[in-house]
């Protein structure tokens, strides 16, 4: 009721003022009470206190009354995480007992290690947010896409489908959308799950007969599936998931889902559900360049209260390439070595740690590099090589794809031929034999595979 | 706003109040000073919403009024002036600086849009009045141990409580704890002064023979010296209950006059920059002896010995950097350390009794 009306209230003030005023000023204040004496509103700090009961007291009772309600008089009081805060205590403080070690542990004690993420209704993590993603040029078109998603749900890129490599930033981005959205709209019914746990709750309906499962996620405004892929092979499942989708599409509700392909890719993908798929928004999460590792890294130092030179965080950024979260794990490590040691975490440090995180794990590739990387090397679309073309300037860089999943991957022939979208591993095993043996007889291909690899650990 | 002020004035309230002004804010404005003149007096302010530090010098003001200017640009100018009159005059939003051969315009924004300046009600307030060489010692010496880690935010202050009548300073980073009475006190308070204040406060004294006047409010805190004016947030929260960590009693107890313990450390740590930090001390009753012993694996190791009192032999092992720091910050000429094996903190003080400060470190694990 009072959140409400504050909101309202806000909605007008947000017009009138400037961005930055509204964000340093009006940002986590609240209408705490509101009675025949007067509206009491929570201000964070004395400063923003002081401004308000100078500056905004006028123009809030101004924007009060448009909502109906003249109070005799506006208080302002400092409220500070959702408790008054008072001088006059005990002498003793209670409350947060500490036991001796857990309040001087020895130094020996990594001090970073976070507190667990705190899980709220809906399978979001209120720690991911717009806020603290740090956007780029390989991932502000996936960002940018889903704002406009956390701004209109249902409207928009429906459903919105992001897809990219581990630890690039797509579950930060589905769980920004989903406490964006709750913040907004604080009614809306946001579900995040995983297709993994979307297939567990169906198996239990199935075997227990468990009531309720159609229900649970035809009745939200807003359903985000993690990790699509995994629903890959499961048809029962994809039919309920369909139904499910459908149902919401229908309803004008918001649909978020990653993969960590396109759904093209996905081999045992069923076809009504990819055409589905594709009909949003389908958007490609990449690595992120240079400057952007720079500025993920300053970021989340500075969230640790560490001030890192500008040397060392480009050393890091120079030597992690593939994701971000081995980058904020070499940070990480970084940051615990040096507080371990007492010593500060300069370049030098870096460059002694990180000496053996690059020697100690081999080059990290993946299949869709590999893929990439063929198609690119004889200019093609990766479209074409996964497709079902059989002209001989396409079936012989799709052959050497097979080629290297199989040599630099290990993977197994059903594996190689499901990542380019084959459903029989015969042709994968016939492909990896017959350009094994080329590459004894043809010196065109030997010197076509070895370039394309050369490249990938390049 | 018309009126004349001297340069040295000007340029010490102007450096002083610049160091708040902020850069990296959200508000453009926070990253300007404002002036405005308070009868016969100029005020100068600056705030980054977490403190505003006020500066008052005198003026001859010919006409009343305010602005405010970018900080870092009129404060670099005023101190390159030769000493002598400065006029200043406001005519549509620019500062006209005027003085000798010199003179400038530079483009203020209108002091409407700069935040209100907390005040603080100081009849409902408690009040302390504090002679500057006690403050400036005391808070040297506790800032030290504060933590610097913003995650754990009501470490990242000094708390100033009364205890048993006293007004008790203490800070801890979960390493190291110190604790210092200041002064007797009647009144209950309770209150996490960030870290960035106390400095700010530290570098605003600047002759001993001051005092200085601390009034504590329900959410903040302000400091006056003569002119100048701090006021800051505290930090919400409870400081834990650290008197629980103090031991009772210490098996090892070594006596010893610091310029040779501080030299003996020192030495040591050299030794010890590859083990971050760490030194071996041992307290030898029936010798009489303590020594310390480091090592650096590829560099070489280090043994430094020293004739002390010992009572009860015992082992511990410290970090250096810690012991050098709480040797600096101590007071008198000779040193009681004491502990209790390995495991349990190590307290050190002074010898004598009218300090009223302790130091407690953590050892390290070996």
């Amino acid at each position: 009721m009072h959140h409400a009306l504050w909101q309202s209230v806000l909605g007008e003030i947000e017009l009138s003022v400037s961005h930055a005023t509204f964000t340093t000023w009006f940002k986590n204040t609240e209408l705490v009470d509101q009675n025949e004496s007067g509206v009491v509103i929570a201000v964070p700090n004395i400063f923003a206190k002081k401004q308000f009961e100078i500056k905004f007291n006028d123009q809030i009772k101004g924007v009060l009354a448009k909502n109906g309600i003249t109070p005799k008089q506006i208080t302002y009081t400092i409220i500070t995480n959702g408790k008054k805060t008072r001088v006059n205590r005990e002498t003793t403080p209670t409350g947060e007992q500490q036991t001796a070690d857990e309040l001087l542990g020895t130094p020996t004690k990594n001090m970073y290690t976070q507190n667990a993420p705190l899980t709220q209704a809906g399978g979001l993590n209120p720690r991911y947010t717009f806020d603290n993603f740090i956007v780029g040029s390989s991932n502000d078109l996936a960002y940018t896409a889903s704002q406009a998603v956390a701004a209109n749900p249902g409207v928009k890129y429906n459903p919105l489908y992001l897809y990219g490599g581990v630890g690039l930033g797509k579950t930060h981005l589905m769980q920004a959308i989903g406490n964006e959205i709750t913040k907004t709209q604080p009614g809306a019914r946001v579900v995040y799950i995983s297709s993994e746990t979307f297939v567990n709750e169906f198996l239990d309906h199935i075997r227990f007969k468990k009531k309720g499962f159609s229900d649970k996620y035809r009745n939200v405004d807003v359903l985000i599936v993690d990790d699509m892929q995994f629903i890959a092979g499961k048809e029962k499942t994809q039919e309920e998931f369909f139904h499910t989708f459908n149902h919401l599409h229908q309803n004008n509700k918001q649909i978020i889902i990653s993969s960590d392909k396109p759904p093209k890719s996905i081999p045992t993908l069923t076809e009504r559900l990819r055409s589905r798929f594709e009909m949003g928004m389908t958007i490609d999460v990449q690595m992120p360049d240079f400057e952007t590792r720079c500025a993920i890294l300053k970021a989340k130092a500075s969230l640790s209260g560490i001030e890192l030179g500008q040397e060392t965080v480009e050393y890091l950024a120079n030597n992690i390439k593939t994701n971000v979260r081995e980058l904020e794990g070499a940070l990480n490590q970084l940051l615990a070595y040096a507080e371990m040691r007492g010593i500060s975490p300069d370049i030098s440090t870096a460059e002694g740690l990180l000496g053996n995180v690059r020697h100690s794990r081999p080059q990290h590739i993946t299949s869709k590099q590999i893929i990439e990387r063929t198609a690119k090397h004889f200019q093609l679309q990766v479209d074409e090589v996964c497709g079902s073309k059989r002209d001989k300037y396409i079936v012989v860089p799709r052959q050497i794809a097979m080629y290297l999943l199989r040599s630099e991957l290990h993977l197994s022939f059903p594996k190689i031929a499901g990542e380019l979208g084959r459903k029989d591993h015969t042709t994968a095993i016939h492909s990896v034999e017959k350009i094994e043996k080329a590459i004894k007889l043809d010196f065109l291909i030997r010197e076509q595979v070895a370039s394309i690899r050369e490249k990938l650990y390049a | 706003m018309e009126l004349t002020v001297t340069q040295e004035n000007l340029a010490r309230a102007l450096t002083a109040v610049g160091r708040v002004a902020s850069t990296k804010t959200q508000l453009p404005i926070l990253s300007n000073i404002l002036l405005r003149t308070d009868k016969n007096r100029l005020l100068i302010a600056a705030t980054n919403l977490e403190i505003a530090t006020t500066q008052y010098i005198g003026a001859k003001v010919v006409k009343p009024g305010a602005i405010t200017i970018p900080a870092r640009l009129v404060s670099e100018f005023i101190s390159n002036l030769p000493n002598g009159q400065v006029d200043l005059k406001v005519t549509n939003d620019n500062l006209h600086i005027k003085s000798g051969n010199y003179s400038s315009i530079i483009n203020g924004v209108i002091a409407d849009d700069f935040p209100e300046l907390p005040t603080i009600n100081e009849s409902s307030s408690i009040r302390y009045s504090v002679k500057t060489e006690d403050f400036k010692q005391a808070v040297s010496q506790t800032i030290i141990t504060a933590s610097n880690d913003s995650t754990r935010p009501v470490l990242t202050g000094v708390y100033w409580h009364s205890h048993e009548g006293q007004l008790v300073l203490a800070a801890t980073d979960g390493y190291r704890l110190s604790e210092r009475q200041l002064v007797a006190t009647t009144s209950e308070v309770s209150a996490i002064i960030p870290t960035q204040t106390l400095q700010e406060v530290m570098r605003t004294i600047t002759d001993d023979g001051e005092e200085v006047d601390i009034l504590f409010d329900e959410t903040q805190v302000r400091f006056r010296i003569n002119e100048a004016e701090i006021i800051s947030r505290l930090i919400d929260g409870n400081f834990p209950d650290y008197r629980q960590l103090i031991p009772k009693k210490s098996d090892t107890t070594v006596t010893i006059a610091k310029p040779e313990f501080v030299r003996i450390v020192k030495i040591a740590g050299l030794f010890a920059r590859e083990s971050g930090g760490s030194i071996n001390l041992t307290a030898d009753e029936d010798n009489k002896n303590l020594s310390i012993h480091s090592i650096a694996s590829e560099l070489g190791e280090n043994t430094s010995e020293a004739t002390v009192k010992v009572k009860g032999s015992g082992q511990i092992t410290l970090n250096s950097r810690y012991l050098t720091e709480a040797l600096s910050v101590i007071e008198g000429d000779e040193i009681e350390f004491s502990f209790s094996g390995k495991i349990s903190p190590c307290i050190i003080k002074s010898t004598d009794k009218n300090t009223n400060y302790y130091h407690i470190i953590m050892p390290l694990r070996s």
